[in-house]
């Protein structure tokens, strides 16, 4: 009974230690100027306003920053699918020499520090024309998420009895007509959840971001810059949109991750 | 309709020889059951004429074409999966459609083919529904069915029935037998259950060790097994090896004939000049009289079980352990004596060294 007491109270704060600051910022995005500075606050605001946000919005560069979010975030999922779905469907199907120590490397990529490359990544970008463009930004983002987009692929290819791919090559099938007929309308799911997720890395990222980028910053870049000097209320708005996305994914997907994490370490 | 023709097919999984020169002819509209223990390479060589595996040498032909580099699309070949592999996202109907699809079929003619082979397999009613709605066993009829519409020239089965509990494996091995006669579409079937192969095949071949060890019809693979090791895996409970002193009497005259002892007993047996034969015998190849006779040894009964139809024994005679099955009225305990009259058509003698069966003497 004792047991029971304290492993309750230790679950309420570790929900409240993550939960309440996301509150203080959702009401915070959404009362008038005036409420955030109020004292003390009731954990309910007695009437919302579209004020702080629309202050938000109105700020030069932050239309143009959250343009340049999305459209880096969607190129990562692109590359990162394009490039992370044939090697997880490799290591499903194949055998092949190093298979493990492949899936090792897969993953050691990602012990690899950014700093380290960030500065000689600038250099090279400049070179090539990149430089703060959304395609640098999106091309490190791409690295950063491929690990987690072949491992996860991986393992809803091995979740697809390979006889229902060979069934389909004896019925008539060539190889790429099985993969589109069985393979993809089966994964899809689990390909839709690795996309949000490559969504989701590459739209907290702040850090390749801010070097790679002077002008055409993402949201978290800007953000980063501007925050400091900005007023109370441009920050819980900003703060805000940076948190909101991603709960919602991570929520959608959270199935997936387990598979990840858990049954997948095949 | 077409004949299987594979020749020198060897098939290396890195350094294990699952496959050893193996030779095998499906004449057209044939059934064929490929036999053996798992690990024997049976499912493998169904693979390789399917062409879902490659083999490291040898040829396939199917229906007189070269097929051994050809894709399993263009082989001609329908294949039933053990599990079944029907495809979740589709329908029954689309299931069984599928293949008639692939060959750019126009809608009007595959409805009916569709329903033709539906009908064949019971499955008229199932066809609006998704595989997860159905059982095992109306999966297999689904599984079935889509392999036959498409009407192939040979339909390749590993162990499909091997997945279904055992009254619905009776019932679907019936249903097969009756349907694959009625089609006379080439067949080879792949199991380790001996039972099945008995019941179905037209010749049973069996293997072992990535080889064919026997390749004949049922009665004869059964009666007259080519080894020690296919008279130990076909039968139910299988055959007895009994080991058997022989020696070449004095003055026989030259006749290619020695004499061979279980106990009491003499036995004419072939010459071969070794000193101890195999006699091979099935359980139900032996009488067992209750009082002493001439042309029989005696045995000590250990365990009786009575199993409906006819009584197994378990029995001792000269040491050697042995079953046979008796009549279900004779009353026996343990520990009682009988005499076991083998059936003189029905010897079957082995070579203990290498197991494999002495062709009988002309003159016997």
């Amino acid at each position: 009974m004792r047991h029971r007491a304290i492993y309750f109270a230790l679950a309420l704060v570790l929900c409240a230690w993550v939960l309440l600051p996301i509150l203080l910022l959702t009401i915070l995005a959404f009362t008038e100027r005036q409420a955030i500075f109020a004292w003390p606050k009731g954990l309910w605001p007695e009437h919302f306003s579209l004020e702080t946000m629309s202050f938000f919005f109105g700020v030069q560069g932050v239309w143009r920053a959250l343009r340049n979010s999305v459209l880096v975030a969607l190129l990562t999922v692109v590359f990162a699918l394009a490039l992370g779905a044939p090697a997880g469907y490799a290591l499903a199907r194949y055998r092949f020499p190093g298979k493990d120590a492949y899936r090792v490397m897969i993953l050691i990529t990602r012990a690899f520090p950014l700093m380290i490359l960030a500065v000689p990544l600038a250099v090279r970008f400049i070179d090539l024309g990149l430089y703060d463009t959304p395609w640098a930004v999106a091309l490190v983002h791409t690295a950063l998420a491929l690990p987690f987009a072949a491992l996860i692929t991986s393992s809803i290819f091995l979740g697809i009895p390979r006889e229902l791919e060979e069934a389909a090559w004896t019925l008539g099938c060539t190889r790429l007509q099985a993969f589109v007929k069985l393979v993809l309308p089966l994964a899809l799911p689990g390909l839709v959840a690795t996309a949000i997720f490559a969504f989701v890395i590459s739209w907290n990222e702040v850090f390749a971001a801010t070097i790679l980028t002077l002008r055409e910053r993402t949201l978290t870049a800007y953000l980063l810059t501007v925050l400091p000097d900005s007023p109370l209320p441009f920050r819980f708005a900003g703060g805000f949109f940076l948190i909101v996305p991603a709960l919602v994914f991570i929520f959608a997907i959270r199935r997936y991750l387990f598979t990840l994490w858990g049954i997948a370490n095949r | 309709m077409a004949e299987i023709r594979v020749e020198g097919i060897s098939k290396l999984f890195g350094t294990v020889k699952a496959l050893d020169d193996v030779a095998l002819v499906v004449e057209d509209q044939e059934f064929v059951v490929l036999l053996g223990p798992s690990g024997c390479g049976k499912t493998t060589l169904l693979r390789i004429i399917a062409g879902l595996e490659s083999a490291t040498a040898g040829t396939v032909h199917i229906g007189g074409r070269d097929v051994s580099r050809l894709p399993p699309r263009s082989r001609r070949i329908s294949m039933v999966f053990q599990n079944y592999a029907v495809f979740p996202h589709l329908t029954v109907f689309e299931n069984v459609a599928f293949g008639l699809r692939m060959q750019k079929m126009n809608k009007p003619e595959i409805t009916p083919r569709v329903q033709q082979a539906a009908e064949l397999m019971h499955i008229e009613s199932l066809l609006k529904r998704y595989p997860s709605q159905l059982s095992g066993g109306q999966r297999q009829r689904v599984a079935v069915a889509r392999a036959l519409a498409v009407e192939p020239e040979v339909l390749l089965m590993d162990e499909p029935l091997s997945n279904l509990d055992a009254l619905l494996r009776l019932e679907m091995r019936a249903e097969l037998k009756r349907l694959l006669q009625g089609t006379g579409t080439t067949t080879l079937y792949v199991t380790h259950d001996q039972v099945e192969a008995m019941s179905l095949a037209d010749r049973i071949a069996v293997m072992r060790d990535g080889r064919i060890v026997q390749y004949d019809v049922p009665l004869t693979v059964y009666g007259h097994p080519a080894d020690i090791f296919v008279g130990g895996f076909i039968g139910n409970p299988p055959m007895n090896f009994l080991r058997l002193a022989a020696q070449r009497p004095a003055g026989n005259g030259g006749r290619p004939e020695s004499i061979a002892r279980m106990g009491e007993l003499a036995l004419p047996a072939p010459d071969t000049g070794l000193d101890t034969l195999v006699l091979g015998l099935r359980p139900e190849d032996l009488e067992v009289l209750q009082a002493p006779a001439p042309d029989a040894f005696s045995a000590e009964v250990q365990v009786v079980e009575p199993l409906g139809p006819h009584l197994l024994l378990t029995l001792v005679a000269s040491d050697q352990p042995l079953k046979v099955t008796a009549p279900p009225d004779l009353h026996l305990r343990p520990d009682d004596t009988v005499w076991l009259r083998p059936l003189p058509k029905r010897l079957r003698w082995m070579n203990p060294e290498t197991g494999a069966a002495i062709a009988p003497t002309s003159s016997a």
